[in-house]
């Protein structure tokens, strides 16, 4: 498998606190790499740091590096935007702009360049299947995205993400406000999505990260504990850190 | 615990006072609402706006020496308050002008009065037609003592049945209206928020999305605390010291005029608007600026198109709280572009705006009360208005985002 991500010797302050101690992560293409660990623990700040999202939080200090491919993500002379393009992210709470659905999908786009209505139609469209939302809200593309229940309003941040056509979704516990049944329908994204995208998701359900991912890391305090392929690392944990945690014991 | 403990009692008293403080508020704003509409509600009268302010004074005389008499009956039936005298053909009533002061109207002319057009005198060959609206100064005879209005049109009209030759009559056309200081008013309105609404968003803009945490700004940011408290005579003197020369410089202008004014004005109202908007700004959810971001957009794109879209009720309650500022300023305006009432507006001559006008009509001798009333019922008719439309258009929009939702 061919790496995307490589992180060396990634550490990130706020201020005085140390959030990320020395993380070297390695993330291959077309997979799903779940991030899990107790609150506090470092993984989602880790997933800022891959598209440079830590960068909008005042006193954050960062030493060590992200690589993107060839890209060195933490240079100066790295074009933050350009990453961003190529790096999608979900958020925790679904967070659809004001707008109607259709504007929500064009939005990012449209702030790249003037499409033309045709063009940017079929993207929308394309999009909204991609994010399996296409049949529920064809009808009304125009009304606000407001109006969607919560499940939907992920798949359609998913739709929003997906219609830059990006290499890598990051997703940062996107079930975790949701029921069920609308988890479930995320998760069978997140597998079919993975065919074509890479997939790096933070989740708090360890039984998530074990029905769909294909590697797991552990972050505890700010270290990176084990990182293992998800089968191995549920049934084989070599840490005993690993173990307690999977097994219950705290977290 | 018993009924009459004491902090039973403390309660109920305590209740009270909040009853008792929220009555006073209400009822010394309902007092003054009384007083403005009891006081001003009598000259409230399209005739406000239709007539100019400035009166002129028309001397007439009769065309050709007449010496034929009407002595014709009034075609209509004239109200009991009408004094007639069917000789000259033409009717007095004891009426009151636009600025509430007690005068002699013409009621009534008859077609084949020999009033009914004079020569203007003093223009030759110049004639003009007796209006109903006009108000009678004096009339004087060749053959008996001058009548004046102030003694009254009983004996006016008795002095006008005695006499058979009219040497001239003085007449006044309507006068007093405020149309000029109304239209002055919606200028500055205009203006000022053309010019305050950019520059205060655009503060505001870089204060909370740009430069969030410098130094910079938080110095800039408590000048505008203060700035706030400044009383605003003195921002009328920076109008006077900057401004007035500043427009007389640039344009025709030779004094204070509306240009000046609105200038004045805008920066009254920066600093209400950048702390309005800003506070808007605030309430932005940052999870739409991060979405915005996350999806490529720059910092700029992500401010003009979703921040500023979001905070846009925000930025119209900054506009109304901006035009109430407007039209209830007085005395920076009183420098700035003067109290001088006009009828002809011209952006960069003198004028005044209608609080302005209740200035100069409360300085007059004796001060017009109750003109200056009906100035306040007309102000907040506007206020109102404007009011109404801005919570429309601040509906309509937040209907379009949420689609009906709430």
């Amino acid at each position: 498998m061919k790496k995307i991500f490589d992180t060396q010797n990634l550490s990130l302050y706020y201020g005085k606190n140390q959030a990320l101690k020395n993380i070297n992560l390695t993330i291959f293409e077309k997979s799903v790499t779940a991030l899990i660990g107790p609150s506090g623990c470092g993984k989602s700040t880790f997933l800022r740091t891959l598209n440079r999202m830590n960068d909008l939080i005042p006193d954050v200090m960062i030493q060590g590096n992200v690589w993107f491919g060839e890209i060195s993500v933490y240079d100066k002379k790295t074009d933050v935007i350009d990453i961003r393009k190529r790096i999608g992210m979900v958020f925790q709470k679904p967070n659809p702009f004001p707008m109607s659905i259709y504007d929500n999908v064009a939005y990012g786009p449209r702030c790249q360049r003037n499409y033309g209505k045709k063009e940017l139609d079929s993207l929308v469209k394309e999009a909204l299947i991609k994010s399996a939302l296409y049949e529920e809200v064809k009808d009304r593309l125009q009304k606000s995205a407001l109006e969607l229940s919560g499940g939907q309003q992920q798949r359609l941040c998913i739709a929003r993400a997906l219609a830059m056509n990006p290499e890598v979704l990051l997703m940062d516990e996107p079930t975790s406000a949701l029921d069920p049944i609308a988890t479930a329908k995320i998760e069978d994204l997140i597998v079919e999505l993975k065919k074509n995208y890479t997939i790096v998701i933070v989740t708090h359900s360890m039984q998530q990260a074990a029905r769909i991912s294909d590697q797991t890391a552990f972050f505890l305090l700010g270290d990176l504990i084990e990182v293992e392929e998800t089968k191995t690392f549920f049934a084989t944990p070599k840490d005993p850190r690993s173990e307690s945690y999977i097994t219950g014991r705290f977290g | 615990m018993s009924k009459f403990s004491l902090r039973h009692m403390l309660d109920l008293f305590l209740q009270l006072m909040t009853f008792l403080f929220s009555s006073i508020s209400f009822l010394t704003l309902g007092a003054i609402l009384v007083f403005v509409f009891n006081q001003g509600w009598s000259l409230i009268n399209i005739d406000l706006i239709r007539y100019p302010y400035e009166s002129t004074t028309l001397l007439g005389e009769p065309i050709e020496n007449q010496t034929e008499f009407c002595l014709c009956e009034p075609n209509i039936s004239l109200g009991d308050d009408v004094f007639y005298s069917s000789k000259w053909g033409i009717g007095l009533i004891e009426g009151v002008d636009l600025l509430g002061q007690a005068s002699i109207q013409l009621a009534y002319i008859h077609p084949n009065s020999p009033l009914a057009s004079l020569n203007n005198k003093g223009i030759e060959g110049n004639e003009f037609v007796l209006l109903p609206e006009y108000l009678i100064q004096k009339i004087s005879y060749n053959d008996r003592a001058t009548s004046l209005a102030r003694r009254g049109v009983e004996r006016m009209i008795n002095e006008l049945e005695s006499s058979n030759s009219i040497f001239e009559i003085e007449v006044i056309t309507k006068g007093g209206g405020i149309g000029g200081s109304i239209i002055t008013t919606l200028w500055l309105i205009g203006l000022t928020l053309l010019i305050a609404i950019p520059v205060g968003v655009g503060a505001a803009l870089y204060l909370n999305e740009y430069a969030k945490k410098s130094q910079f700004a938080n110095a800039i940011r408590s000048f505008i605390e203060t700035l706030t408290g400044v009383p605003s005579i003195i921002f009328g003197l920076l109008g006077v010291a900057i401004f007035i020369p500043f427009t007389v410089a640039l344009t025709d202008a030779t004094g204070g005029n509306l240009i000046s004014g609105a200038l004045t004005l805008s920066v009254i109202l920066l600093p209400i608007i950048i702390r309005t908007t800003e506070e808007s700004l605030k309430v932005v959810p940052i999870d739409y600026r991060n979405a915005s971001l996350a999806l490529g957009a720059s910092r700029t794109q992500t401010t003009f198109k979703v921040v500023v879209p979001n905070a846009l009720p925000g930025i119209l309650a900054a506009v109304l709280l901006g035009i109430g500022r407007i039209v209830g300023e007085s005395a920076a305006l009183i420098f700035a572009i003067g109290s001088i009432v006009r009828d002809e507006i011209r952006l960069t001559d003198k004028s005044t705006s209608l609080a302005v006008h209740i200035y100069s009509m409360m300085t007059d001798e004796p001060a017009n009360i109750e003109l200056s009333s009906t100035i306040a019922i007309i102000i907040l008719g506007i206020v109102l208005v404007l009011n109404l439309l801005i919570k429309f258009i601040s509906t309509r929009i937040m209907k379009g985002k949420i689609g009906g939702v709430i």
